[in-house]
């Protein structure tokens, strides 16, 4: 998967998740769940197009988790 | 398998033992002396040049100086990255590694190295402050006596953190000096865009010696690419443990012969997130070597498995540690390294689909938590299982290889 200059990444702070899994509810080809519930982001880069999407999904964690961040700092 | 506690009682007094392969530059003058005082320290290393924030970048740039705290970030990139406003300078004296002495023989024995170092980078930003960053009160307390020898030293404090192994990562030890716990951040912001430089103190003696030099002097040993030398830990089944000054690129055979290794059974490179190695005598101890061997140098720890202890068992024991050392902070973390250290306990029982089972869990944690705990034990433990292939089928095969687990590989010396 390329970065285009301009897309967003989806990140998620390990520190807060609680693997309640909202994120792969609603992102279910983007996000999976590991054996233990965590997810697993199967497709991190977020185009402009996509972003409202993620962004409910970003909404909707109840651990404040899930992070749309879009400094392209990698 | 030999039950070991993971923590046993009181810390053994730590061996300072060191030399080098080759001409010292860090270990100057300590072929006679414990320790350099202020005034050996001068004798032996005559003054420092004073610098700007232009030279000594200049001088760091054309020097190549990485970071030698594990991640061997260059410390000009991290100077360059210090945000505008009041800048802070942190030494990362905390050496969580449970094999590494270093750090710890640097900041005993010369401390004043390590010090000009931190002085001259906090001088060229004009940094507010200078902390030292340490795990015990004896290193503090050494530190603080070198400080009191010094006149130029007023702004220099002296920090306890207490915690395990992730403590020591540095965006746990910024954390900890601001009265937060000494965990990392779910955040992946580095300190510099905080004001903070956080060094580790072979990295600013390092610096010490360069200034010193000139670049061009100091390029004189090690390898085109990684100029000068570096400090290594070598433990293990070895006659003569202890901190070894050597040039980069040097072959890891002259490291074994120099501490009467003989036929090693397998080596572990880079600490416990770093890598099995085969003992090939020509591997070159460089970050370049290490790559160029699927590893990583890390922190320097070089670790030798003799050819009478069980090398799946020692690999058991440091899952086990690896799971024990997460912080609890990240759920792949939490799960996967106890799952890992699960599978390496079903290899040394010689269960079958072990070896898969470790592969795919070291998989899961990789990359999945605040700090880079679970990617380095997912290192380790891969390369482990790659490289004793020939092991784990003699334990499917016999459910054991026959030979007591020995402990060559340490745990828990803070």
């Amino acid at each position: 998967m390329t970065t285009v200059r301009g897309d967003a990444r989806i990140e998620i702070d390990w520190t807060r998740c609680d693997g309640h899994g909202l994120c792969h509810a609603l992102l279910p080809a983007r996000i999976g769940r590991d054996e233990w519930g965590f997810p697993i982001i199967w497709k991190p880069t977020v185009t402009t197009a996509e972003t409202a999407e993620v962004r409910r999904a970003v909404a909707a964690c109840p651990a404040l988790a899930l992070r749309l961040d879009s400094t392209q700092i990698r | 398998m030999t039950a070991l506690a993971h923590r046993p009682g009181p810390p053994p007094a730590l061996d300072t033992t060191a030399w080098a392969v080759g001409a010292p530059r860090l270990l100057a003058g300590l072929e006679r002396v414990q320790r350099l005082d202020l005034a050996g320290h001068r004798a032996v290393h005559g003054p420092i040049r004073g610098t700007d924030r232009d030279l000594l970048l200049s001088h760091l740039d054309v020097a190549g100086v990485a970071g030698r705290g594990g991640a061997g970030f260059p410390l000009a990139a991290k100077i360059r990255a210090l945000a505008g406003g009041p800048a802070h300078i942190v030494v990362n004296g905390t050496e969580s590694e449970p094999a590494s002495r270093k750090d710890r023989v640097l900041l005993l024995r010369t401390p004043h190295l390590v010090l000009d170092g931190a002085l001259a980078v906090a001088a060229s930003v004009r940094a507010r402050d200078v902390t030292v960053a340490v795990h015990s009160e004896d290193i503090a307390a050494t530190v603080r006596a070198a400080i009191a020898e010094r006149s130029d030293a007023h702004r220099v404090s002296v920090r306890v953190i207490v915690g395990g192994f992730v403590s020591g990562e540095a965006r746990a030890v910024v954390r900890a000096l601001r009265g937060g716990p000494a965990l990392p951040t779910g955040r992946r912001t580095p300190p510099t865009a905080d004001g903070v430089l956080l060094a580790n103190a072979e990295t600013l003696a390092q610096v010490a010696v360069l200034l010193r030099l000139g670049p061009y002097r100091f390029a004189e040993t090690g390898t085109r690419d990684e100029p000068g030398t570096t400090l290594i830990s070598v433990g293990g089944a070895v006659g003569r443990p202890g901190v070894i000054e050597i040039p980069f690129g040097t072959p890891l055979g002259i490291v074994l012969a120099a501490v009467g290794s003989a036929e090693p059974q397998a080596i572990v490179v880079g600490g416990y997130h770093g890598g099995w190695h085969a003992p090939n005598p020509q591997l070159r101890l460089s970050r370049a070597g290490l790559a160029t061997a699927g590893g990583t140098l890390g922190a320097g720890v070089v670790l030798v498995v003799g050819r009478d202890t069980c090398a799946i068992g020692e690999l058991a024991r440091v899952a086990d540690w690896l799971a024990a050392e997460s912080a609890g902070q990240c759920g792949p973390c939490v799960f996967g390294l106890p799952a890992l250290a699960r599978d390496v306990a079903a290899l040394v029982a010689g269960r079958r689909r072990a070896v898969a089972s470790t592969l795919g869990h070291a998989r899961a944690v990789d990359g999945r938590g605040a700090c880079a705990h679970p990617d380095g034990a997912a290192r380790f433990v891969t390369s482990a299982v790659h490289l004793l292939r020939d092991e784990a089928n003699r334990h499917l095969k016999a459910r054991s290889c026959g030979r007591p687990v020995l402990g060559h590989l340490p745990l828990g010396t803070r």
